[in-house]
């Protein structure tokens, strides 16, 4: 290990004094380590919310509804107020100078500016 | 104080040390940051020059770990941004680090080590990092890996100072609100099982933010907490100083989303300096530069009509740009320098040419000095003696010597008047040799013999070729000639009415590349289409230009003309031809547009001589949303980054989510959804929660949310409903704070659980603890 890591204490030493059950033991080498840890959706899932109380809060209780305000549309390039939408490529202007520069983005940079929006056509 | 570990010599490298000791981060930002300008007119506004960087890292080892007695609890604050740990009843929490893993390979052993936080990157240059991003132990503000999790927690308590051969403190860790049992209990079993902690609790860091806002009298008993963190955002209405959860409310919307926000919007603004918009980086420009706007639509305006107001508001970062040495315009000393160094360059070749030129005339003359007087002296010479008089010179015979003098006498005349006779003579030249070389042509084929037939035949063809290159030749000059004539009227029309001129040629040009455009587009339509298939099979509906039509129709009256049953395509010669004339459609397709870009190109290079404005149209295929034309030499405006809508586009999303397809209310909706969600409380408690709204949390610290809340709730309380909006004294550090000074109180213990509780009691039990705030 060179000089200035092992000054900075930059790695995580493998051995700790305080801790009952080290971490080569807990996880040996080789093993496929961490691919069974459950995503938080699995995790909700498994909680079996649906069997206690409804009034009860849980984590997926108090989660926010939609939004009752009418979502007000900006350009995506801009971020100027934007009343018209390119039906071609999906994008929304504010006016016409931002429409040319709309129809002359190629693809990739179309689908990266619906991406924001989540409104990337995804091929599956 | 500091200990200096013993590892350590006077004299190590300053840098290290003083990374150390100031603290990691922040070298770390000094060093990556480039020089940012301010374009800020406006001394009274609001947006403040420099802002304290609220977000610091101290990774030091603590040094004081056996000085406190194992009743001292150890308060963890566990976010999804930062890590705080320190000890109870402390002001400031001992160590902070971005909750983040990395496990890179060593480079030079190859071995794969755990780095936890962010850390120099100059050291992690004998890392190879490229498998080994940063990985944190969230989803949303859950945490779910715990592997991650373990190496955090070592790393932790390790700088903390811990020697021990357990954690003998009890701990007080947070954790998100409603956390769900399984996380709650895999941590506990981590913190028992692993650490040997004799008990741990849990609680919500909000929570401990307004307990402690609470007590300085920031905000009341009753109230509402908005928490914008870093991945979510919380309203959670407080009663009696306990917090109800029953009311509380969460979006999925925070800092992160945020920062991810603003580096797509840059990354598709500035395609070319992408690679500069890294995480922290963007990270900085957001604490630095984003503000809230009362009323985004109204302040969206002013940027559209590109106010001056505007342009004060747009922040302009310099990237580090060397400009190209310009070369200043040779002045006129140094125009006449070079005039002179090149004159007398000239003159300098010119006399070695004619140096050599009169040496080798001097040459040549006494060559023929000598041939002439051996010829003299030869005459008096018998005949019998001359082969032995000859051998001394080398001359074989009497004919070799006057050839010799001819030759001599002939380069001697070149090289004296060289430049008047040549052309004349080399075509002289020509004629004679011509009809000397062909003597056998004009004799008629009876007179000779087949030898000579044979050679008559190859004097006639060589004839015809010479013939046929002398024609090429002239028909050259012609064009040539022509050519000239042309350029000259096109001079004096250019002379005569240059605007008329001028705007022929670009109208000309406009057309060209036009042509040559749609050809393209034609043609890689059609190749594209084609790229599949073999050539030919063309699916429905796509434009065929004229080859693909005709190598259609051929197709298809060669495979068709047979008649049903009997396929005899390939039996005769003449079918196989079919593939020629297709190829060859293909070929003349090409050359048309290669004609024409020959043409487009000599105009663009005549427009670009007289018209100083022209910009050549480039080849289309790669264009970019900011077209640079790339003959103009690139500017120090190139290396500009301005952040003008999106300053403020960008943490709107908070109250607008929606904007990132989060369909979730805002911030001030989520205010009216959490009142509502209390169970009928009476308009009185309304409004004494909406009385003292208290916001913490890092992502509360943009400028301006504190008026933009106070407008939103208005519109959604009922008229004349008292609002008041406070921050919290330290939107950072107050939930660590909260949670140190809860944990002093005496009957702290009382609210922990311990192993044997965790054990017995099962994980129901555990999933209906909640900590209690009010002690």
């Amino acid at each position: 290990m060179e000089l200035d890591v092992v000054k900075a204490e930059l790695v995580l030493p493998t051995h700790l004094s305080f801790k009952q059950v080290q971490m080569y033991e807990k996880y040996p080498k080789g093993q496929s380590r961490g691919r069974h840890w459950k995503h938080l959706k699995q995790i909700l899932q498994a909680e079996n919310y649906q069997n206690f109380p409804p009034d009860e809060p849980t984590y997926v209780n108090i989660e926010s509804p939609p939004s009752m305000h009418p979502c007000k549309k900006i350009c995506d390039i801009t971020g100027y107020e934007a009343p018209y939408y390119d039906p071609r490529t999906n994008l929304r202007y504010a006016n016409a100078d931002v429409f040319k520069l709309v129809r002359s983005l190629p693809n990739e940079y179309v689908q990266r500016y619906l991406a924001l929006r989540n409104a990337a056509v995804v091929l599956k | 104080m500091l200990l200096v570990p013993s590892c350590w010599t006077l004299g190590e490298r300053v840098t290290v040390s003083l990374s150390l000791s100031l603290s990691l981060s922040q070298s770390l930002r000094a060093l990556a940051r480039a020089r940012i300008l301010y374009k800020e007119r406006n001394p009274n506004s609001p947006i403040q020059k420099k802002k304290k960087m609220p977000f610091i890292s101290k990774i030091e080892r603590q040094s004081d770990y056996h000085l406190f007695p194992s009743t001292t609890p150890i308060v963890i604050d566990n976010g999804a941004s930062y890590f705080r740990i320190g000890w109870a009843g402390e002001a400031e929490p001992r160590v902070i680090f971005r909750n983040i893993v990395q496990r890179p390979r060593h480079k030079a052993t190859g071995e794969t080590v755990t780095i936890v936080g962010d850390h120099d990157p100059a050291l992690l240059r004998y890392f190879d990092c490229t498998r080994s991003g940063p990985r944190s132990a969230f989803d949303s503000n859950v945490v779910y890996q715990f592997e991650i999790m373990e190496y955090i927690l070592d790393f932790a308590f390790d700088r903390l100072g811990a020697n021990g051969s357990r954690i003998d403190h009890p701990v007080l860790i947070t954790e998100c609100v409603c956390n769900p049992v399984q996380s709650r209990s895999k941590m506990a079993e981590l913190l028992f099982e692993t650490y040997g902690v004799p008990s741990v609790a849990f609680g919500v860091d909000a929570a401990f933010s307004y307990k402690y806002n609470q007590q300085l009298g920031v905000c009341a008993k009753d109230g509402l907490a908005l928490c914008p963190g870093f991945t979510t955002t919380h309203v959670i209405p407080f009663i009696d100083g306990e917090p109800v959860y029953k009311g509380s409310c969460r979006t999925n919307i925070g800092g992160y989303h945020i920062t991810d926000y603003l580096k797509q919007l840059l990354s598709l603004k500035y395609p070319q300096h992408m690679a500069r918009f890294t995480w922290e980086k963007v990270e900085d420009l957001k604490m630095e530069h984003c503000y809230i706007a009362q009323d985004y639509f109204s302040e969206v305006r002013l940027f559209q009509k590109g106010d001056k107001e505007a342009e004060d508001k747009t922040r302009c970062w310099q990237l580090p740009w060397i400009p190209p040495p310009t070369e200043e315009p040779p002045s006129e000393e140094e125009i006449a320098r070079k005039a002179a160094i090149k004159e007398r360059q000239g003159q300098r070749l010119r006399e070695m040419a004619e140096a050599k030129r009169s040496s080798r005339i001097n040459e040549l003359e006494n060559e023929l000095h000598g041939l002439e007087f051996l010829l003299q002296q030869l005459e008096h010479v018998e005949e019998h003696n001359i082969p032995s008089f000859l051998s001394e010179t080398g001359y074989v015979s009497k004919q070799e010597i006057e050839s010799a003098v001819q030759k001599v006498t002939q380069s001697l005349r070149k090289a004296k008047g060289e430049p008047k006779g040549d052309q004349a003579e080399a075509e002289e030249k020509t004629d004679p040799a011509t009809n000397e070389r062909f003597p056998l042509i004009n004799i008629p084929d009876n007179m000779l013999t087949p030898e000579q037939l044979k050679e008559k035949r190859r004097q006639l063809f060589l004839k015809t070729t010479s013939e046929g290159r002398q024609r090429a030749k002239q028909k050259r000059f012609e064009s040539e000639l022509e050519r000239e004539r042309k350029n000259q009227q096109d001079e004096e029309k250019r002379l005569e009415n240059p605007e008329l001129y001028l705007e022929q040629l670009r109208a000309k040009y406009k057309d060209l590349s036009e042509k040559v455009e749609q050809r393209k587009r034609l043609k890689t339509n059609g190749n594209h289409t084609n790229g599949n298939n073999f050539s030919g099979g063309v699916g429905r509906g796509e434009r065929l230009n004229a080859a693909q039509r005709e190598r259609m129709r051929l197709l298809t009256t060669a495979a068709f003309d047979r008649g049903k049953g009997e396929d005899t395509f390939g039996a005769r010669d003449e079918d196989w031809q079919l593939y020629k004339l297709m190829s060859k459609d293909n070929d003349d397709d090409d050359e048309g547009l290669d004609q024409d870009e020959a043409e487009m190109a000599r105009l663009s290079s005549r427009l670009q001589e007289i018209d100083p404005t022209f910009v050549p149209k480039l080849e289309i295929v790669t264009s970019q949303p900011i077209e640079v034309p790339r003959l103009r030499p690139l500017t120090k405006e190139d290396f500009q980054i301005l952040l003008g809508v999106e300053r403020f586009r960008c943490p709107e999303i908070l109250f607008r989510p929606n904007w990132i397809a989060v369909d979730q209310a805002g911030l001030d909706e989520m205010t009216g959804i959490s009142i509502r969600r209390l169970s009928p409380v009476g308009q009185e408690v309304e409004e004494r929660l909406t009385n003292s709204i208290f916001i913490t949390g890092g992502s509360c610290l943009f400028p301006g949310m504190s008026k933009r809340l106070v407008a939103g709730i208005r519109m959604i309380r009922p008229c004349g409903s008292p609002i008041r909006v406070v921050k919290a004294s330290d939107p950072v550090l107050d939930a660590w704070r909260g949670a140190a000074a809860y944990a002093t109180a005496p009957q702290f213990l009382t609210q922990t659980f311990s192993r044997t509780d965790y054990y017995e009691k099962g994980e129901d039990w555990l999933r209906r603890y909640q900590l209690r705030y009010t002690l």
